[in-house]
């Protein structure tokens, strides 16, 4: 049911198509968030980000802390735009296709 | 709105959230709440505050990359014990919830939990479910501000605490308390005291129960644990029904145990009513059963129209404590704990890692002897600073030298000693292409912990 399309003033009013984007946008956030929280606990239990700040070809000083700062953040954007992008792809086009196959 | 147009499906998906206002009930499940919720935060606040061997008993030195737990550090290297320890914690979760349905949701989570303690504070300060219902329709008055003030102000409190003591776990708790006395905390301190403060307000105070239904991942898959034999919460309704109340009950022939007080949907925090079967929201958390084993003892019923039972009891059939699933996830469970256990009592203080010179095999020294290059790791993981001593077997007469600059190897605790090492042998007796031998790292203090490792010997070939 989820993925029919969403058409204004016919499904769906104003509010409830604001709630669903709200609704699609905290589960990114939320799933995104998540995964990158145990990406990091793995990713950074193995590699010390001291020393993978002396190995990066920007040869950057950063500290601990600073470090697993910066590998969240990065962790987050991925996860964030894989989560975004299935976010995206989740709802069917609003073509006839969606309409051929409501359940799919 | 056009609520009534859309499909009904579409409006339980879509519709607003609206409020739930559980109300308070006392019972024995209820009394075994209230317990594992003391213990479980008792133990959460307390801990950082407890020292042992003159540190802090539980702390996750991050910036150190270590972990201190009650007098045993755990290096990154030691990262097979997280990886375990979680493992096991799933599995005990698959085995509990196969056994006994949502304990863990019902008693332990730290959402419920949490909440548990919101919603405590909330009645102290805004009254019983009625009052509270009544106060949120009510217009802004004086007593309303009041009451609402301290609620937010109880529940900021506590969550400036929770946000201080998880910051705690990762930095030494009675520095941070100083430094938050004295205003002075740093940036990363200061970022994840709020976050965590946000968090535990945002999660116990507002979402409550909309994270265990939209938001937990284990909520989503816990009912393939489920078999016919798990207990779970149920009302019994071959005995309840026809449920009615009131003037209608007393003038029926038969009705059925249910008065149809809807008490157990008002002490619900999830909303639900039981009595349409068991439902995906339902927490596990007992608290229609006690409400309603108080309605029957003062209606003078039975007790247990709702109770903990399984579906085939309720079907009249024999119910199965052990059974193939609660076998293979017990199996499955003690396999890992022995092995964390073994794993754990067998752990060396030392790691080691020996690699052989890529430029030459070997090397002549004189007309007797040749030696073989190799460049030593030794890390140590225990808690004092050690020298260590090497020894190699597995040919005979090997001699272990150390590199040209190095006299000793010593290692601070967390330290990685990187040096080249020598092992000369006799050419006589090393004159095969390829031999095995064994090189072991004494500790040098009252351990004695050793480790050791094979590699390649370059024999002789000429």
């Amino acid at each position: 049911m989820g993925t029919e399309p969403i058409v204004k003033n016919r499904d769906f009013n104003d509010r409830q198509i604001k709630r669903i984007f709200l609704r699609r946008m905290g589960i990114v956030l939320w799933v995104s968030f998540f995964t990158a929280a145990v990406e990091s606990m793995v990713f950074f239990a193995l590699f010390d980000p001291a020393y993978l700040g002396q190995l990066s070809s920007l040869a950057v000083d950063i500290t601990r802390w600073q470090g697993y700062a910066l590998g969240f953040v990065f962790f987050w954007a991925f996860t964030f735009s894989a989560a975004l992008f299935a976010g995206v792809v989740m709802a069917l086009p609003r073509t006839r296709l969606a309409k051929r196959n409501p359940h799919s | 709105m056009t609520d009534q147009e859309t499909k009904p499906i579409e409006l339980s998906l879509y519709k607003a959230h609206e409020k739930i206002y559980p109300r308070e009930i006392k019972g024995r499940f209820q009394y075994k709440r209230k317990l594992a919720v003391l213990v479980l935060l008792g133990l959460f606040y307390i801990l950082p505050w407890i020292s042992w061997e003159g540190q802090q008993a539980i702390l996750f030195d991050l910036p150190h990359r270590r972990f201190h737990i009650f007098g045993l550090t755990l290096w990154p290297q030691d990262f097979i014990f997280l990886a375990l320890m979680l493992i096991i914690a799933a599995f005990s979760l698959f085995f509990f919830t196969a056994l006994a349905g949502r304990l863990w949701c019902g008693f332990a989570c730290p959402q419920t939990v949490w909440t548990e303690v919101f919603i405590w504070m909330e009645q102290l300060t805004e009254g019983n479910r009625n009052k509270r219902m009544k106060l949120d329709k009510a217009p802004w008055s004086t007593e309303k501000v009041l009451r609402k003030t301290s609620k937010q102000f109880l529940w900021i409190t506590f969550a400036l605490w929770t946000g201080f003591t998880f910051v705690g776990f990762f930095t030494p708790i009675k520095e941070l308390a100083a430094h938050v006395w004295s205003w002075q905390l740093g940036p990363w301190e200061t970022f994840w005291l709020f976050f965590y403060s946000l968090a535990t307000y945002g999660n116990a105070g507002f979402l409550r129960e909309q994270v265990c239904l939209y938001m937990c991942p284990y909520a989503r898959f816990q009912s393939a644990m489920f078999d016919k034999e798990t207990l779970i919460i149920s009302y019994d309704g071959q005995r309840g029904e026809p449920r009615m109340r009131g003037k209608k009950r007393r003038e029926a022939e038969a009705p059925g145990d249910c008065i149809d007080c809807t008490l157990c949907v008002q002490v619900c925090p999830t909303g639900i009513d039981i009595r349409d079967g068991l439902q995906y929201e339902c927490i596990g958390c007992a608290a229609c059963i006690d409400a309603c084993d108080e309605v029957m003892e003062k209606s003078g019923m039975p007790k247990g129209l709702i109770k903990y039972t399984t579906e085939n009891a309720l079907n009249g059939k024999p119910t199965h404590i052990i059974r193939p699933r609660t076998l293979v996830y017990f199996t499955i469970l003690m396999l890992l704990v022995s092995s964390f256990g073994i794993a754990l009592l067998s752990r060396s203080s030392i790691d080691m890692n020996v690699i052989h010179d890529r430029n030459s095999f070997y090397r002549v020294v004189n007309a007797q002897t040749i030696e073989n290059v190799y460049t030593l790791k030794v890390m140590n993981k225990g808690k004092t600073t050690t020298g260590y001593k090497l020894s190699a077997t597995g040919l005979e007469g090997l001699e272990v030298l150390l590199g040209m600059n190095e006299t000793e190897i010593v290692a601070e605790p967390g330290q990685l000693v990187e040096v080249p090492i020598k092992i000369r042998a006799a050419k006589a007796v090393a004159n095969k292409k390829i031999h095995t031998i064994e090189v072991t790292v004494t500790a040098l203090d009252e351990t004695g912990d050793a480790a050791s490792e094979t590699v390649k010997y370059f024999g002789y070939n000429k």
